[in-house]
């Protein structure tokens, strides 16, 4: 694993939805489980309302990661959103790697309402693999690539 | 992608102003979050015309806060960062809209449940994120809409799914109440896992005394439509108006009303039980626990609600002679078939119970390998008057009354083996004194032994029951049983277990042993929780919309939870939350009619290429394409939409408005992030 | 022919050689060559290395199955205790990198590294796996059934247990042991607390050798008491227990049960035909002529 550059702190995108993952991470927070405060969530009602183009636009805009979290399958709030969110991750994943991105710093995972301990370490292990895969090439101020973008 | 535009909004945009309220929440929040620093910071942000904080944000003078600043400050967007809008986005859209401003014009950022409690040492990390957050739902809020809830009727009847006391109590008070109920049970009668019952703790009620009243009154109420042997097979719609569809089993016996109907004057089965003796097969009876025969045409005991009898197709051989036997009656039709049956109904509750777990997979104990080692199901039949023996307890081996009986408490529960459950089943500690207690009365001279790692007796007068059991001489020895060994000539069966209050182990040969195995959720439980879209939790009991403030809802609007499918519960506990969701559930009825949250999705027309794609993707069936001025477009029905996104997601054109989750709205905050704030 | 590296260990060529030949011919009549496995060591003893340093516990063992890795070839062994160590090491570097890449550190000093391209298996498994052997091909291959003989199986502790890291099923009433023993002609009863140790694992023969006997004693009576005319294990040292023990029983408590012990394999000899001095049944402790006279 390279030296991190000083001072940078992964700047990472969760998309969750409502009905399991935020409710997995709200229940997280009732128990005071810690995790690592590097994530920053936007809410959408299921993963299944997730344009592969909003991940696509978080990386362009420098995301460092992106980790995408839904109902488990048979779960969905909405019947079937998170096989659809799942089949566009993969597509997105093949995409990354296409332009040289690593694809690891894409990730969906599943945890239902009563997995609070499970998004905890879900978190955790999303900031660990960002930690050992360093800044994004398009990271706005650390990226080796940021004059590009 | 961004430059979409709302097909709702022809004026042109107005100047976003938007107010920022930052709640304390006492310490939760300012206790690990720096609350000024957070405040300074959202002064900064593009659009914010007002900044303020305040201990208890959803406390009254909060709230009224909120709706003077709408006004004075001529805001166009409230933003509130406390805890999650799971909890308080309903109060906060009130006090907008008291405010004057639109509720949907409010936007929430979780600084709580997903911030302070959960960085609690990282002052400075957890301030960090908060600032992102505030940020991140300024940014949204500057480009919410006004939206108007729809309102939609509520269809004047309710289901109750699984006939247990949980079940038929709801049942009983909806139809009190003036609704019409649905109450669908899969078992051939009413009455649940308490019908099965001798006697009940604490106070001593014979079970089947308190509970074949209500299973009359259920059979007789004008308001309940009962269908047994039934089970739900589809579910469609919404809160007010679920389209459910129930498969109706064949049952091969006509009730008196549907020989009516097939114009069988004076015909139906009427429970006289001239069937069951000439029946050839014999079968075990599953109500005795398999400690009893039945035949393949039959009912489970006399009492049974309602009264008719049922054909077993899985043992019967069609020989004919119940037919002859029913004679003139003509309830019999053995060519009968499934049947199903379509009905609408506003709002459900799911009183689907719980069953044994398989006690055999604690190999240890060697249920199923010992004649007397028994179950607390079984034991309850054994001492029931009713029951296969007429209430005199015996041993299995030999029909010997035992003497030394032991209560190995906890089996299968509070058990972190992989084996079995890691929860409490929270009533077997209780029905395991009353088990002493009733052998105590009934068999002159017999110990009962129980050996537990805690007594939880704790409800109303259980503790004292508790006392009442040691001092009839109950043998309490607290420790886990490790091992039951059969003598294989005797039968009896010897204990293995660690006496921890003593601190030596301990072998005790006993005659009989009952396990208080642990419960767990029906194995239906889990198909139809699915059809109704309830979530579960991680042991598979149905999750409740809030474990402390609604225990009774789940997060599908309508559908309300009652009795032990929720998790393991004693009768009055079971009651009390059937009470609890008939009452949840008769409100919407009574209102007449419920708002239904409007993101529905919208076909941005002059986008919309007429591909189609979203059609399939939608699981509703609420897109299809229509001709519009010589173009193929889609068209949303909006009352079918749940709002999902699922077809806004994939659109090749971004023609897919979503109201409050649309595009720019989420682009706009996924840039508020990374573009947004310091780099 | 399936090919199998031959884990010995200590007590069967030392103690039993009967178990050991037994093995070697047996397997060869059903399909299975054991091949030896040249400079393999102590497994080493679960209870005596294990106990004391878990380290040595499992450096000792990788070597051997190192041993077995260079010759390309799963592991086959007769004895519960190396069955511990053996199959449980394999197990655990397999499934653990830390604790695998500690132990190459080791193993580096004679350049050897433990790679996990092998698979460990007790020879009882591999008789009663169908697809391998099976119940009917054992079956078949009898020729003197030794029927009307009453047989208790002991299973041994390590073989079934702990059950999160065994595959054979029930642990706590298991049968196909006794499958494998009817497939010979003989009826295998059931007795009281069958599951219980045999007394002399997890170094108990060694440390408290009067309260070792004591659950050896309690076993033999559980046997007795069902009409047992024989026990079988698969481990050497459950069979140095029953069959020593009984010597060292009568002299400790005076009791004496003369119920001969056999290692399985040394049954399925007995019924595939061969001689009770090709199986060294004459160095057994206890005397096995009166079961013989029941079946020869």
């Amino acid at each position: 694993m390279a030296e991190n550059p000083e001072g940078w702190k992964p700047k990472i995108l969760g998309l969750v939805c409502n009905w399991c993952s935020y409710a997995g991470a709200d229940l997280a927070g009732g128990a005071r489980m810690q995790y690592p405060p590097d994530i920053r969530i936007v809410r959408v009602m299921c993963t299944g309302r997730l344009d592969p183009l909003f991940i696509m636009k978080a990386f362009t805009d420098g995301a460092d990661a992106v980790l995408v979290s839904g109902c488990h399958f048979g779960d969905c709030h909405y019947l079937e959103g998170n096989y659809k969110a799942a089949k566009r991750m993969f597509l997105v994943k093949s995409l990354l790697k296409n332009i040289g991105l690593d694809d690891r710093r894409l990730r969906m995972t599943f945890v239902s309402a009563s997995e609070g301990a499970k998004w905890a370490k879900v978190v955790e292990d999303v900031v660990n693999v960002t930690h050992e895969l360093g800044p994004s090439p398009f990271n706005r101020k650390y990226g080796e690539l940021k004059e590009l973008v | 992608m961004a430059e979409a535009v709302s097909p709702t909004t022809s004026k042109k945009p107005e100047t976003p102003r938007i107010g920022v309220f930052i709640c304390h929440c006492g310490t939760n929040i300012a206790g690990s979050i720096d609350i000024d620093a957070v405040k300074e910071y959202a002064k900064t942000l593009p659009n914010v015309a007002y900044v303020d904080d305040y201990k208890y944000q959803c406390s009254m003078p909060g709230q009224v806060n909120i709706r003077e600043q709408i006004d004075a400050n001529k805001l166009t967007g409230v933003v509130v960062a406390a805890c999650t809008p799971r909890l308080h986005e309903p109060t906060f859209r009130a006090a907008s809209k008291d405010g004057g401003l639109n509720p949907f014009r409010f936007e929430m950022a979780n600084i709580r449940e997903q911030n302070s409690w959960v960085h609690m040492h990282d002052r400075e990390g957890a301030t960090e994120k908060a600032k992102d957050a505030v940020r991140i739902a300024v940014a949204k809020a500057a480009l919410l809409e006004d939206l108007y809830p729809k309102s939609v009727p509520v269809e004047r009847a309710a289901m109750v799914v699984g006939a247990g006391v949980a079940g038929m109590q709801a049942a009983l008070d909806l139809a009190n109440a003036g609704i019409k109920t649905y109450l669908i049970e899969k078992e051939p009668s009413i009455g649940g896992r308490m019908s099965q019952l001798d006697k009940t703790f604490p106070t001593l009620d014979c079970s089947q005394c308190i509970l074949t009243p209500k299973m009359v009154d259920v059979g007789r109420a004008e308001n309940i439509v009962l269908m047994v042997n039934s089970e739900v097979e589809d579910v469609e719609g919404y809160i007010g108006n679920f389209d459910v569809t129930i498969r109706r089993k064949a049952t091969g016996v006509l009730s008196p009303e549907e020989a009516e109907a097939k114009g069988i004057v004076g015909g139906g089965c009427t429970g006289c039980g001239d069937c069951g003796p000439v029946c050839p097969v014999t079968k075990p009876n599953e109500f005795e626990m398999n400690m009893a025969p039945r035949k393949a045409i039959y009912i489970y005991h006399p009492q049974v609600v309602p009264l008719l009898y049922t054909i077993d197709w899985d043992s019967c051989v069609k020989c004919g002679l119940c037919v002859e036997a029913c004679g003139e009656k003509k309830a019999i039709d053995l060519e009968m078939q499934d049947e199903l049956v379509q009905v609408k109904v506003g709002t459900v509750i799911l009183a689907t119970g719980y069953e044994v777990f398989p006690i055999e997979n604690k190999e240890e104990w060697g249920y199923k390998r010992y004649d007397n080692v028994i179950t607390s199901l079984e034991f309850e039949r054994l001492i029931c008057a009713s029951g296969p023996t007429g209430g005199h307890l015996v041993r299995p081996s030999d029909g010997e009354t035992p003497m030394r009986i032991g209560f190995v408490l906890c089996a299968g529960s509070r058990d972190n083996t992989g084996i079995g459950k890691p929860y409490c089943s929270r009533f077997c500690c209780m029905y395991s004194l009353k088990h002493a207690h009733q052998i105590i009365e009934k068999i002159p001279g017999a110990v009962p032994y129980i050996f537990y790692m805690d007594i939880r007796s704790f409800g109303k007068m259980y503790e004292e029951f508790y006392y009442r059991i040691q001092d009839e001489g109950a043998k309490f020895i607290r420790g886990r049983v490790s091992n039951i060994q059969e003598d294989p000539v005797t039968k009896n069966v010897t204990v293995y277990v660690e006496d921890t209050l003593l601190g030596r182990p301990m072998e005790i040969e006993l005659d009989m042993v009952v396990l208080a195995a642990a419960v767990q959720p029906t194995e239906l439980t889990n198909k139809t929780r699915k059809l109704f879209g309830v979530s579960c939790s991680q042991d598979g009991w149905l999750l409740e919309a809030h474990p402390k403030l609604n225990p009774c809802g789940t997060t599908t609007a309508g559908v309300f939870l009652a009795g032990a499918c929720q998790g393991p519960k004693d009768i009055p506990d079971s009651v009390a939350q059937a009470e609890g969701a008939a009452s949840a559930a008769s409100i919407p009825i009574h209102k007449g009619e419920v708002e239904l949250e409007p993101y529905y999705a919208m076909c941005i027309e002059e986008k919309c290429a007429g591909c189609g794609m979203c059609v399939n993707l939608c699981p509703y069936q609420a897109l299809s394409l229509v001709e519009k001025d010589g173009r193929t477009v889609m068209q949303v029905t909006e009352a079918k939409c749940k709002g999902c996104g699922t077809c806004g997601g994939f659109c090749p054109g971004g023609a897919i408005w979503m109201n409050h989750f649309a595009t720019p709205q989420i682009v706009a905050q996924i840039d508020a992030f990374l573009l947004g704030g310091e780099q | 022919m399936r090919e199998y590296a031959f884990f010995l260990g200590c007590i069967a060529p030392n103690r039993y050689p009967g178990a050991e030949s037994a093995s070697i011919i047996t397997s060869r009549r059903l399909g299975i060559e054991l091949l030896p496995l040249n400079g393999a060591s102590c497994c080493p003893a679960p209870g005596a290395f294990g106990s004391i340093d878990l380290n040595i516990w499992y450096a000792m063992a990788a070597r051997n199955l190192v041993l077995a890795e260079q010759m390309e070839r799963d592991i086959a062994l007769i004895c519960n205790g190396c069955y511990k160590s053996i199959y449980e090491v394999n197990h655990k570097l397999k499934h653990n990198d830390e604790l695998r890449d500690g132990v190459n550190e080791v193993l580096k000093e004679i350049d050897m590294e433990f790679k996990g391209s092998i698979d460990v298996w007790h020879l009882a498994e591999l008789l009663y796996d169908e697809n391998i052997v099976g119940v009917e091909k054992i079956r078949e291959s009898v020729k003197v059934p030794l029927t009307g003989t009453k047989i208790a199986v002991h299973y041994g502790c390590h073989l079934m247990k702990p059950k999160k890291e065994r595959h054979m099923g029930s642990t706590e009433a298991p049968r196909w042991i006794e499958e494998l023993v009817e497939a010979l002609g003989a009826e295998a009863v059931e007795y009281r607390n069958k599951m219980q140790c045999c007394g002399a694992g997890g170094g108990v023969r060694g440390y408290d050798l009067p309260h070792s006997l004591d659950i050896t004693n309690e076993k033999l009576q559980n046997m007795i008491e069902v009409g047992a005319d024989a026990v079988t294990e698969v481990c050497p040292f459950c069979q140095l227990q029953f069959d020593r023990g009984q010597i060292e029983i009568e002299e400790k408590f005076g009791i004496k049960y003369d119920m001969p012990v056999f290692h399985y394999n040394e049954l399925l000899g007995l019924a595939q035909g061969m001689s009770p001095s090709e199986l060294g049944l004459d160095l057994h402790a206890i005397s096995t002529e009166p079961f013989l006279k029941k079946v020869l």
